[in-house]
C-alpha cells in the first residue's frame, strides 16, 4: 500500500484533478473596494531581536508560553527530533511569525489576504478571508487542518486575522509544546511609519493547554528585496 | 463551503487616504482569483489539449530521449517525493492556482504549494545577470495590450518537461502569452518552450484555466500539504532517492 502522502504526489494529483468539480464563483470585486484601509501589500523582513523599528523592539517568544500541567508533561516527553519544523512540515502561524530571518509577502484582494512565507514548506501560505464566519463542518478533516481557518477584518487601520480549526499536529514552540484543536490564533498587523514597518502581534489562546493566552510581538521592515526560492531540507 | 463572498465596501479615503490596496491602480486587478485547468466542455471550440508527452518527445535531442528512457519513474519523479516539480508539469497538467496581480509583479501561488511552489512574475525589471539556477527560474513579464507576456529562464535541470520525464537543460527558456477570454471567465496560456541543448526545436501548446471556486485538499487544507505524514514520507523518499544518489556518485 502506498503511504498516505503518495496519494498527494504528482501523478496521483493528476487523476484526482479529473474528479474535482468546480463551482463557478462570482468574479472578485475590484480591489479598490477597500481603499479606506492601509495598503499592507509588499515584502517584509523581520528585524533582529536586538534592533529597533519605529522606536519599538520585538518582545516575547513562543518559547515563553506557560503550559497547563498536563500539556507541560507532554512537552517534557516530546521527542524534539519529531519537531514538524525539522521535517519540513507546516509549523502553524503562531510559531511561524516568530521564526528568525523570517521574510513574508502580503498580497491582498478584495475578498482575501494572502500571507506568503519565504520558507514555503514550514510557513506555506495563510489565506484569510474577509466577510465570512469560520467554517462549520462535521467532517473532522475539514474542521481541523494544519493551517486552520482564517478570517480577517479591519480594526482602525489594523488588519486582524483570527484563525481557528487547527489540527493538533503542530507545536507551539521548538520545545514540543502541544496545543489542542481548541487553539485560536489572533494576529494583528499594524503598519507603522507610513508603512515602512509592520507590527505583528500574535496571540495564542487554548484553554486546554495554555494557562493563559500568550502574546508576542515582532516588527518587520518593508524591503525591496525579493522572496527567494527556499527549499526545505529534512533534518535528521 | 470555504468561500468568502466578496463584499464591496464603498468608502471614501480616510486617514490612510492615498494608501489604497496594492492592486487598486492596477488595471488588471480584476484578474485576481482562483483558477483551475479547464477541460471538456469548457474548452469546446478552443484549441484541443494536445498529448504533451508525444509533442515533447518528438522534439528531444537524442541524448535527452536516451535520458528519458533511462529514468527511474519513481526515484526520479521529484514531485512524487515531495520535492519541487518546476513550472513545466503541474501547471499544465492539473494546474490550480491563485492569480494575485499587482503593479510590480504577479504572484501565482499553486495549490500544490510544496511541489509547484509560488511563481512571481516581475513586471518592472529584466532578468538579473548571472542567475543561479532554481526550480522555478526567474520570470519577468510585460503587457502587450491585454496580453501578459512572461519570459522565464534560470531554471535548474532537475525538473522534467512533462509526465514522461522528458529532460531539459539549464538553457531552457519558456515564453507564456497569457490573456483572458470568454468575458474574463477563463485564462488562455500560450506556451513556447525552447532549449538549444535538449530540444531539436521549440514546441508550442496552449492551456486554458477557468476562474473557479477554490476548493480544499482532501484534508480540508486550502492548499495541498505533501508531507503530512513526515516519517513515512521521509522513509519513502529515502528509499527512492537512494538510487538517484548512487547514480550521482557513479557519475562523479
Amino acid at each position: 500500500m502506498h503511504p498516505r502522502f503518495s496519494s498527494r504526489g504528482f501523478a496521483a494529483s493528476v487523476a484526482a484533478t479529473a474528479a474535482f468539480v468546480f463551482a463557478i464563483a462570482a468574479p472578485a470585486a475590484p480591489a479598490a473596494a477597500q481603499t479606506s484601509q492601509p495598503n499592507l501589500d509588499g515584502v517584509y523582513r523581520v528585524i533582529p531581536s536586538n534592533a529597533v523599528a519605529a522606536g519599538r523592539k520585538n518582545s516575547g517568544s513562543p518559547s515563553e508560553i506557560k503550559l497547563l500541567p498536563e500539556a507541560a508533561a507532554r512537552a517534557k516527553s516530546a521527542d524534539l527530533k519529531e519537531d514538524p519544523a525539522r521535517m519540513c512540515q507546516p509549523v502553524g502561524p503562531f510559531r511561524m511569525m516568530a521564526r528568525e530571518n523570517n521574510k513574508i509577502e502580503i498580497a491582498t484582494t478584495s475578498a482575501s489576504v494572502f500571507i506568503l512565507f519565504e520558507d514555503v514548506a514550514r510557513g506555506l501560505l495563510q489565506k484569510v478571508d474577509f466577510n465570512r464566519d469560520h467554517i462549520q463542518s462535521d467532517n473532522p478533516d475539514e474542521a481541523y487542518t494544519w493551517m486552520g481557518d482564517g478570517i480577517a477584518r479591519w480594526d482602525r487601520g489594523t488588519l486582524v486575522v483570527e484563525t481557528t480549526g487547527f489540527n493538533d499536529s503542530t507545536w507551539l514552540n521548538e520545545l514540543g509544546a502541544p496545543h489542542s484543536e481548541a487553539l485560536k490564533v489572533i494576529e494583528r498587523f499594524r503598519p507603522l511609519a507610513d508603512g515602512r514597518f509592520l507590527e505583528v502581534t500574535v496571540t495564542a489562546e487554548d484553554p486546554k493547554t495554555l494557562a493563559k493566552p500568550y502574546t508576542y510581538t515582532r516588527y518587520f521592515e518593508k524591503t525591496d528585496s525579493e522572496i527567494a526560492e527556499d527549499i526545505c531540507e529534512y533534518q535528521e | 463551503m470555504k468561500i468568502g463572498f466578496p463584499l464591496c465596501i464603498l468608502a471614501a479615503a480616510g486617514i490612510f487616504g492615498s494608501a489604497a490596496l496594492g492592486q487598486a491602480s492596477d488595471p488588471h486587478a480584476d484578474w485576481a482569483g482562483y483558477y483551475a485547468m479547464a477541460r471538456g466542455k469548457d474548452i469546446e471550440g478552443l484549441k484541443p489539449l494536445v498529448n504533451l508527452d508525444q509533442l515533447i518527445t518528438a522534439h528531444l535531442q537524442p541524448w535527452a530521449l536516451a535520458k528519458m528512457q533511462a529514468t527511474d519513474g519513481m526515484a526520479d519523479d521529484t514531485g512524487q517525493v515531495c520535492q519541487p516539480n518546476g513550472p513545466f508539469r503541474f501547471p499544465v497538467n492539473a494546474g490550480r492556482f491563485w492569480w494575485l496581480p499587482g503593479r510590480d509583479k504577479v504572484i501565482i501561488a499553486y495549490w500544490e504549494l510544496n511541489t509547484a511552489g509560488v511563481r512571481r512574475v516581475y513586471l518592472n525589471r529584466k532578468h538579473p545577470r548571472n542567475l543561479l539556477p532554481t526550480w522555478n527560474g526567474d520570470s519577468v513579464g510585460h503587457w502587450e495590450g491585454d496580453t501578459l507576456v512572461v519570459d522565464t529562464i534560470g531554471l535548474n535541470d532537475k525538473s522534467w518537461l512533462f509526465l514522461g520525464m522528458e529532460p531539459h537543460s539549464e538553457e531552457v527558456h519558456m515564453v507564456e502569452r497569457i490573456r483572458r477570454i470568454k468575458d474574463g471567465s477563463m485564462i488562455e496560456v500560450d506556451i513556447t518552450i525552447d532549449d538549444r541543448i535538449a530540444l531539436t526545436s521549440a514546441y508550442n501548446f496552449t492551456r486554458y484555466y477557468k476562474r473557479s471556486d477554490y476548493h480544499t485538499s482532501p484534508s480540508g487544507e486550502p492548499i495541498n500539504i505533501c508531507n503530512e505524514d513526515a516519517k513515512t514520507w521521509h522513509d519513502y523518499r529515502e528509499k527512492y532517492l537512494k538510487a538517484v544518489r548512487e547514480r550521482a556518485l557513479i557519475v562523479e
